[in-house]
């Protein structure tokens, strides 16, 4: 039995440690995750104006912000009574939907690819005739890979590794070539590290033309400026559209021809990544990309018409529930904080307390959310199985032809290597596989695609709106002194939950579950491990200094540290007296 | 009915000038720059920016000169009197006034019945007449270094106060100091009878008691008393 | 694109005169392998390789060690958004990047190897960027970083930099981590005078461990990217460090308001405001000060340098200015949130004993309680018969104490009535 660490695990969201138990097996056989940063944004937001707080909270996140203001404006407006305009409905949507294709882009490409492709094996080894024959054939994108080539062994002559620092490809120069250890993990041939890679710089210029979107409505991005409870302070112009429509199209245009392709392609080399990552059965999404509503619209039915519907989907039976609020709860116990009660989200007190790391003890700064007593995954899985249980014919369109892509490579002998190990059911891959490593990469590049085309659809949604002479963006709040109103909603990580409750136009409590805090949760009461610790159970570890397929299990959440830590007070009420000293423990 | 006599000897032509001056340019100050800091007028926005800037210059300019003409021009150290002395004099603590600050505050809460012998200027006046000065130099430097934030002093200034939010709160919060002074300097020269007011802006003399200056008392010969 | 389009056309030429596409791509990995991808090079890359986690210790490139305190990451994203040159750019071809949570390939141990040989291989000779707060809270426990407190590896990395850039508000000063946080929001509760965690800014916290290393500050949230490649490219390239103001920022983008460069100025002039969002006046793009901007009193020069490749900035999307620039280094409490929320408000609110005022509020009140209390006094007046003058007293009363010392002098009638009436006020009172 050894120790395996990853801290800090890179090419995330904030700062996250994965400490794991590595049998004899070479498997991982117990997890625990450490969020390693509280910086308590709910506190900072109480005695503040709903409008404000939707400002303040996008800062827990500077990949995800627009979603955090948006659910915070949901829980100000349905707090507050207030229906938004269509147009900034449709507004809405789109600058969402430019952070989703921005940050799954960004993902894909320059985050998680790095655990599937070794750049400096495509610059060396990779033909770029072959190449160009490759991308042909699996219907990638292609480009001058020779050019590619020599700006990347220009990089490697002047021997300074920048961003490659730390060579976890194991990989060494000798002579003119590049030859890779036995060790290493990364299987890709030369050529298709080559094509990915040239995607990898691609996708910057791309992420960046998704931010622009939301740049161009929010101001900026990250932290857009122009959601605001009411609507929108955006208001198009020509101009403004035309920008809009022409960035979507070749958003569009550049994610068709790589997007999934790529995703295939990998899945032909990296199948093994479909035998581990396995978490648990209930995924939920509280629904993201609005469809049009008035004031009568409960709720849950507004989360259920979303494009992305809600509702909590269970892999063993393939059935989706409604969400319910009600059944959110969090707990404390193996966190930073005072108490072991298990919490309702919606609360008074907080009282953060560092003790000490200690895995059979507490070990985090994040709490444990549960979903009717039992741990939820949330994410694009998630969203993307209740929109398939929920039977949304572009998806399963989409996820159909994935799996069915994916059983052509195991037919094709691509998988026999570990075959056994891939729980299929009458021998061919199902849905349930999505619940993988490889699977959650898959439903992430799904939602790209449907996100990409959802856009252009809304584009010419709001062209239709603005011609038939709707021009109202914002509308006032019927009260300014609230009851309590929860946005429920998505970030491109999964189900976010903006609570607060409004009290003489300021807000007196706040309380926010990111979908982080659902998948890197610690252990729960009955000792029962968060999504993401379950998913590292029974990853096969050959290094346990560079252990790349946990690294590649954890990166499949696209983790967001930053913003899921964060704070609550106990149901019990019990109050601040009992804190010893102001400044927490010491 | 019993007061002293209101002589223009008290506020010489000078004076009368500067304080016309003093009133016209605080009005319009405290005018425009309720328009700045919220335009509800939004048409005179610009007009008003350029009056504000305009009569800040004013107030702080006729504020130097009204402190050197202290120095130079005459007036009656009290009421009731033709006898001139450097104006300067009239703003420092003078015998009158000894030991009557008490006096005058128990006048003022109805206390006392008999107004308290006293200077030209009593003992509240003096301090207040003598604060206006310094509130309207912090008010010229807070104005402009609102005014041009990012030239070179004044952006240190602003680092001071801890930014430029700080300083446009000063700088409000001020204006209302002078708003309330405005109130209560008007209220007190107008409670006991118009005569301070006839005098001080048209120059019209009131008869009354007369006040020896050198015996510190009035001179009670019945006529007015 | 443009090299695609004309590759292209080439091949239809070539294709034409009967040369196969594929070899036409084989010619030009020739071609490339041949302009100097050469094999000289290549021993030292594999020494490089083979004997240190960050290859080459010195090179073309600068090093760089780009390190996240308690933040967002929304300062990395914002560099992914820069544009000239673009991110890819910025890490092959002009820094290397040796230590960067978020791009980095590497993870866990191998990192913190990076980040120790490049200070080991490169001291004083690389740049340190820094984003998001430095926590003290816990005693450096609210934020943890390789299995220690947070900031221990800030002060080894930041004592060997050539100079250290603070990136964003938060590295700045704290920015919203240093935000007052309220722990009862129904009374003043005395830890809400200080955030639990203990959030300051990078050059706070240098100055008190005692770390004399020059400090760039380049508030934001986000940053523009454009600045932080402008610092980089200056002291890359100049081989200096911009000049600074006197809180630490590069002078030329920080010493001018938003308002003075801001593309609504002509509105604000012409005094043409937006006072309701959705408005008319909204869809004319007139001046947002009404609407609370914090543009005049912000020291930034976003107006003119625009985000996310120069497409639009906040004024120009309609938002009115936050005042996110707004970071006073060595004052956490003069975080941009506190300073300037109620962001929609022309003024910020005042926090006084647990209440949260708006200073007109106060002043208001002031002034209306004078005018009550005038008033007031003004019937009391009237009543006392002094609207037409009170009778002046005989003799003052310290005089009277005093006929030693006294200031007036009396005649013996004056005296006589003094006493009288004091006789008659005592007599009165019993």
């Amino acid at each position: 039995m050894t120790r395996s660490v990853i801290d800090p695990i890179t090419r995330i969201e904030g700062h996250l440690r994965a400490e794991m138990e590595v049998g004899s097996d070479g498997r991982v056989s117990e997890a625990w995750m450490c969020g390693c940063c509280f910086r308590g944004m709910e506190l900072v937001v109480r005695n503040r104006k709903p409008e404000d707080a939707s400002f303040i909270v996008q800062r827990i996140c500077g990949v995800c912000p627009t979603s955090h203001g948006h659910s915070a404006t949901i829980a100000a407006e349905r707090s507050l009574g207030i229906t938004i305009p269509n147009n900034a409905r449709i507004i809405r949507n789109i600058i969402e939907g430019a952070e989703t294709l921005h940050s799954h882009i960004l993902w894909f490409y320059n985050l998680a690819a790095l655990d599937y492709v070794d750049p400096l094996n495509g610059a060396y080894n990779a033909d770029p005739a072959t190449a160009h024959d490759v991308a042909e054939a699996y219907g990638l994108a292609s480009t001058d890979f020779a050019a590619l080539k020599d700006r990347l062994v220009k990089f490697a002559k002047n021997g300074q590794l920048s961003i490659f620092s730390g060579n976890w490809f194991k990989g060494n120069v000798s002579g003119s070539s590049y030859h890779r250890s036995v060790e290493s993990e990364f299987v890709l041939p030369p050529e298709a590290d080559l094509i990915l890679t040239a995607h990898y710089l691609e996708a910057l210029t791309f992420q960046a033309k998704s931010s622009e979107i939301a740049g161009i409505i929010g101001g900026k991005m990250p932290h857009p400026m122009t959601i605001i409870p009411g609507g929108t302070d955006f208001v198009p112009t020509m101009e403004k559209l035309d920008d809009l429509k022409g960035l979507v199209d070749e958003i569009c245009a550049w994610v068709d021809k790589t997007i999934l392709p790529d995703t295939l392609a990998v899945a032909k080399f990296y199948g093994a990544a479909l035998t581990f990552g396995d978490s648990i059965d209930d995924f939920g999404a509280f629904g993201v990309f609005e469809r049009p509503f008035d004031a009568s619209t409960s709720y849950v039915d507004r989360m259920n018409n979303r494009y992305f519907p809600g509702g909590i989907f269970h892999m063993s039976t393939g059935k989706v529930d409604d969400v319910d609020e009600s059944l959110i709860t969090e707990y404390v116990g193996h966190s930073w904080y005072e108490g072991e009660e298990d919490l309702e989200p919606f609360a008074q007190g907080v009282r953060p307390a560092f003790t000490e790391y200690n895995v059979e003890d507490r070990y985090t700064w994040n709490k444990c959310p549960r979903y009717d007593k039992k741990p939820l995954e949330v994410g694009p899985l998630g969203r993307v199985l209740v929109a398939y249980g929920r039977g949304d014919a572009d998806i399963k369109g989409y996820v159909d032809t994935v799996i069915s892509e994916l059983n052509k490579n195991l037919a094709e002998g691509l998988y026999d290597e570990f075959k056994d190990q891939i729980p299929l059911s009458n021998g061919k891959i199902t849905v349930a596989n999505l619940n993988s490593t490889l699977g959650r990469v898959a439903a992430r590049n799904i939602e790209t695609v449907h996100t990409a085309h959802l856009m252009q659809q809304w584009i010419t949604e709001l062209c239709e709106a603005l011609a038939s002479g709707d021009s109202t963006y914002f509308v006032e709040a019927t009260t300014d002194n609230g009851y309590n109103g929860a946005g429920l909603w998505e970030a491109p990580r999964g189900a976010l939950y903006h609570a607060e409750k409004i009290e003489g136009g300021l807000i007196k409590d706040y309380q926010i579950i990111i979908p982080t805090t659902w998948n890197i949760a610690p252990k729960d009461p009955e000792g029962v491990h968060g999504p993401m610790e379950q998913a590292l159970v029974g990853v096969p570890v050959a290094d346990v200094e560079k252990p790349i397929n946990a690294l590649r299990t954890v990166h499949s959440y696209d983790p967001c540290t930053a913003c899921a830590v964060h704070v609550v007070e106990p149901k019990t009420g019990k109050s601040f007296e009992t804190v010893t000293s102001p400044w927490g423990v010491k | 009915m019993a007061h002293l006599a209101h002589y223009n000897e008290a506020h010489p032509l000078p004076f009368k000038i500067t304080h016309w001056i003093n009133l016209v340019a605080m009005v319009v100050l405290i005018f425009t720059g309720f328009i700045i800091h919220y335009p509800f007028i939004p048409a005179i926005m610009g007009v008003c920016r350029g009056m504000h800037i305009f009569c800040g210059f004013v107030l702080f300019i006729n504020c130097m000169a009204r402190v050197i003409l202290a120095f130079i021009v005459k007036s009656a150290p009290t009421n009731g009197t033709r006898v001139q002395v450097l104006d300067y004099k009239t703003w420092l603590p003078q015998p009158d006034n000894k030991h009557q600050g008490l006096a005058w505050i128990k006048y003022y809460l109805f206390l006392r019945k008999e107004m308290p012998l006293s200077a030209k200027l009593g003992v509240p006046q003096k301090i207040s007449y003598l604060a206006i000065p310094l509130l309207i130099i912090i008010m010229f430097i807070t104005g402009v270094a609102l005014w041009i934030p990012t030239s070179g002093p004044f952006t240190g200034l602003c680092i001071l106060v801890g930014g430029v939010m700080n300083m446009r709160i000063i700088h409000y919060f001020l204006m209302f100091v002078f708003i309330a002074f405005f109130m209560l300097h008007a209220y007190l020269a107008s409670i006991e009878g118009s005569a301070l007011i006839k005098v001080m802006f048209f120059g019209k003399e009131t008869e009354g008691m007369h006040y020896d200056v050198e015996r510190h008392n009035v001179i009670r010969t019945g006529e007015h008393e | 694109m443009d090299k695609e389009a004309t590759a292209s056309q080439l091949s239809e030429i070539l294709e034409a005169r009967g040369v196969s596409r594929r070899s036409f791509m084989k010619l030009c990995g020739t071609l490339a392998v041949m302009a100097g991808l050469g094999e000289a090079a290549a021993p030292r890359v594999a020494q490089a390789v083979e004997s240190s986690v960050i290859g080459a210790a010195s090179g073309n490139l600068y090093p760089v060690i780009w390190m996240e305190g308690a933040s967002c990451t929304g300062c990395t994203e914002s560099f992914a958004q820069i544009d000239a040159p673009d991110a890819a750019s910025v890490v092959l071809e002009l820094i290397s990047l040796n230590y960067c949570e978020t791009l980095s390939a590497a993870a866990g141990e191998s990192m913190e190897l990076a980040r120790t040989q490049t200070i080991e291989q490169a001291a004083g000779n690389y740049i340190l960027v820094y984003e998001g707060a430095v926590l003290k809270g816990w005693e450096g426990n609210a934020f943890r970083i390789a299995g220690e407190v947070g900031y221990e590896p800030l002060k080894e990395t930041a004592a060997n930099a050539a100079a250290v850039v603070a990136l964003g508000s938060c590295a700045v000063n704290g920015g919203w981590c240093a935000a007052k946080q309220v722990y009862d929001p129904n009374g003043s509760d005395a830890r809400a005078a200080l955030p639990n965690n203990g959030a300051m800014g990078v050059q706070q916290f240098l100055t008190e461990e005692g770390i004399d290393v020059p400090v760039i500050n380049i508030p934001g949230c986000p940053p523009n990217p454009e600045w932080l490649c402008a610092v980089l490219v200056n002291v890359l390239m100049l081989n200096a460090i911009p000049e600074l103001t006197d809180e630490g920022k590069p002078a030329q983008i920080f010493s001018q308001t938003i308002h003075d460069n801001c593309e609504r100025r002509g509105h604000f002039e012409n005094g043409e405001f937006v006072y309701e969002f959705g408005s008319e006046e909204e869809r004319k793009g007139y001046c947002l000060y009404a609407m609370g901007c914090k543009g005049p009193q912000t020291f930034s020069n976003c107006s003119v340098i625009r985000f996310n490749n120069r497409r639009s900035w906040c004024v120009a999307s309609g938002a009115p200015c936050v005042g996110c620039t707004a970071a006073s280094p060595m004052h956490p409490e003069q975080n941009w949130v506190d300073m300037h929320a109620p962001f929609f408000k022309r003024h910020r609110t005042i926090n006084l004993f647990g209440m949260h005022i708006q200073p007109q509020t106060i002043a208001l009140s002031i002034i209306g309680v004078e005018a009550v209390a005038l008033v007031v006094h003004g019937f009391g007046m009237k009543a006392a018969g002094r609207t037409k003058g009170a009778p002046i007293e005989y003799m003052r009363d310290w005089d009277a104490k005093h006929p030693d010392k006294s200031i007036g002098a009396y005649s013996e009638e004056e005296v006589a009535a003094y006493k009288a009436a004091k006789e008659a006020k005592k007599g009165g009172n019993k």
